[in-house]
């Protein structure tokens, strides 16, 4: 404890936590729309490298779990009239579902395998959406009628305390025994049974983990945005940068991950005046940092001299 | 110190597909004493290990911790049992300290349990004294030499207390001061009561420590009792050696022949682990040459630094010319051809397609010469043209592979281990084949084998490999004289 | 009637499904690599084909070739820019090397889909039959192209076998497949295989993007589907088993067919989905898979 308090880390993140908190002091509302689905996109990043950094295992449809905890929370509320924070436990429950199921056969099937698996999974949730477009809006999404708040700057509030939060668990996680435990299991299984450890239901707690935060995060953004669709929350390009986003900033550091997110969000709109072709140009420079810094800029940052 | 039996095993067998690892095996672990546990490549020996750590299932038979049948439970529950093991390949937590990987070892399977107890920190920093790590705790393991992964995989056996200890392969890649002072900790365990068991291919290694030894060969146990009663062992002698030593005298006088192949100061790691140390040795053009060794000593690492395989430090230079800027495939074409010890046959492919491979730059009629010649020389293959290589028996296998290798129409031909897990009738074929090449080709052959017998007497040389030095050069005949008694 | 129009439109559709999945599984197989540009080399050799044919003037048989072509060099690209550096990249470690290649063609893909929509636009572009007309079999009008398209894929399917199975070179890649230190051995260069594979690959997948545009019409927007069905098809076949594509390539086009006929066609991709399901978790390794 004592050592903590005299971390640099720590300081630095209180300062940069400040500074955030003060943005909506003398920023548009516009760019704080923008930070605040920043911010959510965060926890997206840091469930995902809590799983893969942590467990390694990969998942290439974190949308799946964003997906669930979306739309259920999105349905409850606009379907059933169900209170705003019962939708977001609710969508977090379901995700928690999804994580489990995900899980299975990921302890049965090797990296690139499951990693096919986690995109068929969002193909079908995609396909469900449209299925039963009565009850999802389909391709076009639905609206809720309760949202978080109106104001712009009450919403970045809400968004950062809430990635504030969550960093703080999955952080501590990630240094405490278990994360540990995790980074054994998931670095060597067969290292971490031989010391005692229950590789199987440590890397489904993971799923779990990773799926809650997931979810939750995904609800949250609907009642930030007022809406739920395929496009925002479901479809695999939404995916694919949460992990540019966690790749980004350093897979195993969970708060690279923020970094990771804010960046891309940022330069996303950053690239807005190009249309499309912004899309392009971050897919390039992440397809970059996996050739020349495949440890990310704040892996890179912190392991340079540490080099294998 | 026998306070009675810790471990019982009975019974026990496994087998991966076709090949039987494990027949019936049966030996107890007493509490307070150090077991051998040896046998060449392929005797099951590792097998053994996974089979009571529980990294792999057994088909039959039981394995009883202080009267509990733990066979077939998953390897957490048997670690927590009071099961430790020490790996052979050491499997440090890279991105953690020292401290950590230690700490790791104390800390109890729980998901609930975020913050260590107090205790864990003092008593990782006490293990880490006794095995005297104190230096390095904070460091990552990649910065540290092979012996300080290997206190640490120590260290880590240590933390979780077992009550067996299983050591895979303790000594090897380990200096003359290292070896004792992994010795004296390994005989702290005993000494502390726990029952200890070392797994090794050689008598020598365990002979100092072992309080008992049981020696296995092709999944069954041959012989058991102390160090010396089992080096003498007739059946352990004959399945290591493979018989009794004798040696022709090579009437070839090679003296004036230049050197084909000139190894000078090879020296191979993998990663930190020392597998070849300052190795020089000379082929000459038309020579025999047998590199004699037990399984680790380094053989198919020299054959693979030669072969372009792995990267090395030295210089290999064959017919004058460097071979360290090619290719492996450069190196092949160029007339130097391995016969690997694992074969490598494409297995769905058939013996004949196998075999075309090989010849890919000759003339159509030159392949059919080369093909019939083959045949000639292992008539079996010409009855199983059409048969896929994965059907057939070892020996044939074997002989394929060294068919395939000739295709190559190699200057020097390399062949690891050519006689693993073979019958004594496979073995006598091999020889005659071996022999009519020796005579009938100008091929230059490099021969390396644990089987002393089988690789005596084609020999015109015989350089002894041990723990990844060359140790002992000389003619068959002297061979036969001054290494015979101490081999094993 | 209805049969027959699945019977006949299914067997053309499953052979363009099986034309794709085969060079997914040969890339794999060969390679290692499970390439999610996959459908993005179609969608460059469909478009790049469909321009030459049209806006250039090239005609249909010569913009087909064209098309083919650029099928080829966009997996040159891809093995040369995204593949290769990561294979060999000591920055990455050897367990991660697979991970690492799906997220770079993942993005390669992401890359070529945005690149393509800005040169070409999103809209869906068709290649002029290379055969016009309509033949009635047995009650149904079917068009001659259709009928082009599945033989020609055959055609190819047929002249990838002999290359595999008669020749020299082919006899190589299938060894790299079992096992690539055994031929290094004997003397083959693995880049020179590999440079190969990337060849056979391409042709393979250039034909299929563009038979797929004379057929049924090709968009930027499709390149995740297509990848996601040769994928789909591939986890059922077995990853690795060219013959295993090929019989979950039928299956899958089969029920697509029926389903769309049958049932309704916005739920076609539905029952192929939930089979890929069940497969990953009663038998992961699909019908056929060796790794």
């Amino acid at each position: 404890m004592v050592r903590l308090t005299r971390s640099p880390l720590l300081w630095v993140s209180l300062l940069v936590v400040l500074a955030a908190a003060l943005l909506p002091l003398w920023v548009s509302a516009y760019l704080l729309g923008v930070l605040t689905a920043a911010y959510y996109f965060g926890v997206f990043a840091m469930a995902w490298d809590l799983l893969f950094g942590f467990a390694g295992e990969v998942n290439f449809g974190p949308t799946f779990l964003i997906g669930v905890g979306a739309y259920t929370a999105a349905i409850l509320n606009g379907q059933q009239g169900v209170p705003l924070p019962l939708c977001v436990i609710a969508g977090a429950g379901a995700a928690l579902l999804g994580g489990m199921l995900l899980a299975v056969p990921a302890l049965r099937l090797r990296g690139p395998y499951f990693g096919l698996v986690t995109l068929v999974a969002v193909l079908l949730l995609q396909n469900a959406i449209v299925i039963f477009a009565h009850v999802t809006g389909g391709e076009i999404g639905m609206t809720v009628p309760d949202v978080l708040s109106i104001d712009a700057s009450t919403n970045y509030w809400i968004a950062l305390g809430f990635l504030v939060v969550c960093a703080i668990l999955l952080f501590g996680l990630s240094r405490s025994s278990v994360g540990l435990i995790l980074q054994a299991s998931g670095q060597d299984a067969i290292e971490a049974e031989a010391l005692g450890f229950n590789v199987t239901k440590h890397k489904i707690a993971a799923f779990c983990i990773s799926a809650v935060f997931s979810g939750t995060a995904g609800a949250m953004l609907i009642f930030y945005m007022g809406t739920a669709s395929v496009d925002t929350v479901i479809d695999i390009a939404i995916g694919v940068q949460v992990i540019i986003a966690a790749v980004l900033g350093g897979r195993r550091t969970i708060l690279g991950a923020v970094l990771g997110a804010v960046f891309l969000i940022l330069a996303t709109e950053f690239l807005r005046p190009l249309g499309q072709l912004n899309t392009f140009v971050v897919s390039a420079v992440a397809l970059a940092v996996i050739l020349f810094f495949p440890d990310g800029l704040l892996g890179y940052a912190l392991h340079r001299g540490e080099r294998e | 110190m026998t306070e009675g039996v810790r471990l019982q095993v009975r019974d026990l067998s496994k087998r991966f597909g076709g090949l039987i690892a494990v027949k019936a095996m049966s030996f107890d672990l007493r509490a307070g004493e150090i077991v051998g546990l040896i046998g060449p490549n392929g005797s099951g020996k590792s097998t053994i290990m996974s089979l009571i750590m529980g990294i792999v299932r057994p088909d039959a038979g039981s394995i009883k911790l202080d009267g509990v049948n733990i066979a077939g439970w998953a390897p957490h529950r048997i670690a927590r049992a009071g099961i430790g093991i020490v790996f052979q390949h050491s499997r440090p937590l890279q991105r953690q300290t020292v401290l950590e990987n230690i700490k790791l070892a104390l800390l109890p399977d729980s998901l609930l349990r975020l913050v260590a107890d107090v205790g864990v920190d003092e008593r990782a920093r006490a293990i880490a004294a006794r095995v005297g790590l104190t230096a390095v705790l904070h460091r990552h393991p990649w910065t540290l030499p092979f012996a300080d992964l290997r206190r640490m995989e120590l260290a880590k056996a240590i933390a979780r207390d077992p009550q067996v200890v299983l050591i895979d392969e303790p000594f090897a890649g380990l200096t003359r001061g290292e070896i004792a002072m992994f010795s004296d900790l390994i005989r702290w365990f005993r000494d502390q009561g726990r029952a200890v068991l070392m797994v090794d291919h050689s008598v020598k290694s365990v002979a100092a420590l072992a309080d008992r030894v049981i020696a296995m060969a092709l999944g069954e146990r041959v012989a058991e009792g102390s160090a010396d009663e089992v080096m003498q062992n007739e059946t352990v002698r004959r399945v290591y050696i493979g018989g009794k030593i004798e040696a022709v005298a090579r009437t070839k006088s090679l003296t004036e022949a230049d050197a084909l192949l000139r190894i000078e100061d090879l020296s191979v790691r993998y990663g930190k682990a020392p597998a070849l140390d300052r190795v020089g040795l000379k082929v000459r053009r038309g020579e025999f040459v047998s590199i004699v060794g037990l399984n680790g000593a380094g053989k198919t690492t020299l054959f693979n630094a030669v072969s372009g395989l792995v990267p090395y430090a030295g210089r290999i230079l064959f017919a004058d010319s460097d071979l360290k800027t090619k290719t492996a495939a450069t190196i092949a074409r160029g007339g130097v051809v391995q016969c690997p010890e694992s074969r490598e046959l494409f297995g769905a492919m058939s013996v004949r397609e196998n075999l075309d491979i090989g010849g890919q730059h000759l003339s159509k009629a030159e392949r059919e010469a080369q093909l019939s010649w083959l045949f000639e020389l292992f008539p079996i293959l010409k009855a199983r043209q059409a048969q896929a290589a994965r059907t057939l028996s070892g020996g044939e296998q074997q002989m394929l592979a060294i068919a395939r290798a000739l295709t190559m129409q190699p200057r020097l031909l390399m062949l690891d281990e050519p006689t693993l897990g073979l019958a004594p009738v496979i073995l006598a074929q091999l020889s005659a084949a071996l022999e009519r090449l020796r005579t009938t080709t100008p091929i230059t052959l490099l021969l390396a084998e644990q089987n002393v017998t089988f690789a005596l007497p084609h020999a015109d040389r015989v350089y002894l490999l041990d723990h990844g030095q060359i140790t002992w050069e000389g003619t068959p005949t002297h061979f036969a004289g001054e290494r015979g008694a101490g081999y094993l | 009637m209805k049969a027959l129009q699945i019977l006949i439109d299914g067997f053309a559709i499953s052979a363009l499904y099986g034309l794709g999945a085969v060079g997914f599984t040969l890339i794999f197989g060969v390679s290692g690599v499970l390439n999610l540009a996959h459908g993005g080399l179609m969608v460059v050799a469909a478009l790049t084909g469909w321009l030459a044919a049209g806006e250039l003037g090239l005609g249909t048989v010569l913009g087909t070739l064209v098309g083919i072509l650029a099928g080829l060099v966009a997996a040159y690209a891809t093995y040369a820019i995204v593949v290769r550096p990561i294979q060999r990249s000591r920055a990455i470690r050897p367990e991660e090397m697979e991970i690492f290649v799906l997220t770079g063609t993942l993005l390669w893909g992401i890359m070529i889909q945005v690149g393509m929509g800005y040169l070409f636009s999103d809209n869906p572009v068709t290649m002029r039959p290379l055969l016009p007309g309509v033949l009635t079999l047995g009650g149904v009008r079917t068009p001659v192209n259709e009928i082009m398209i599945a033989a020609l894929c055959w055609i190819s399917l047929g002249l990838m076998w002999l290359l595999v199975n008669r020749t020299r070179a082919g006899k190589a890649l299938l060894a790299a497949s079992m096992n690539p230190r055994g031929l290094t051995l004997l003397g083959y260069e693995l880049s020179h295989i590999y440079l190969l594979v990337w060849t056979i690959y391409g042709l393979l997948a250039g034909t299929a993007g563009v038979l797929l545009a004379s057929f049924l019409g090709v968009s930027t927007a499709n390149a995740g589907q297509l990848t996601a069905s040769a994928f789909s098809i591939v986890i059922l076949g077995g990853l690795g088993s060219v013959s295993g594509s090929l019989i979950a390539a039928y299956v899958v086009g089969y029920l697509e067919t029926a389903t769309a006929y049958l049932i309704a066609p916005t739920l076609r991709p539905i029952p192929a989905l939930i089979l890929l399901v069940l497969v990953i978790y009663v038998r992961p390794q699909g019908l056929l898979g060796r790794r």
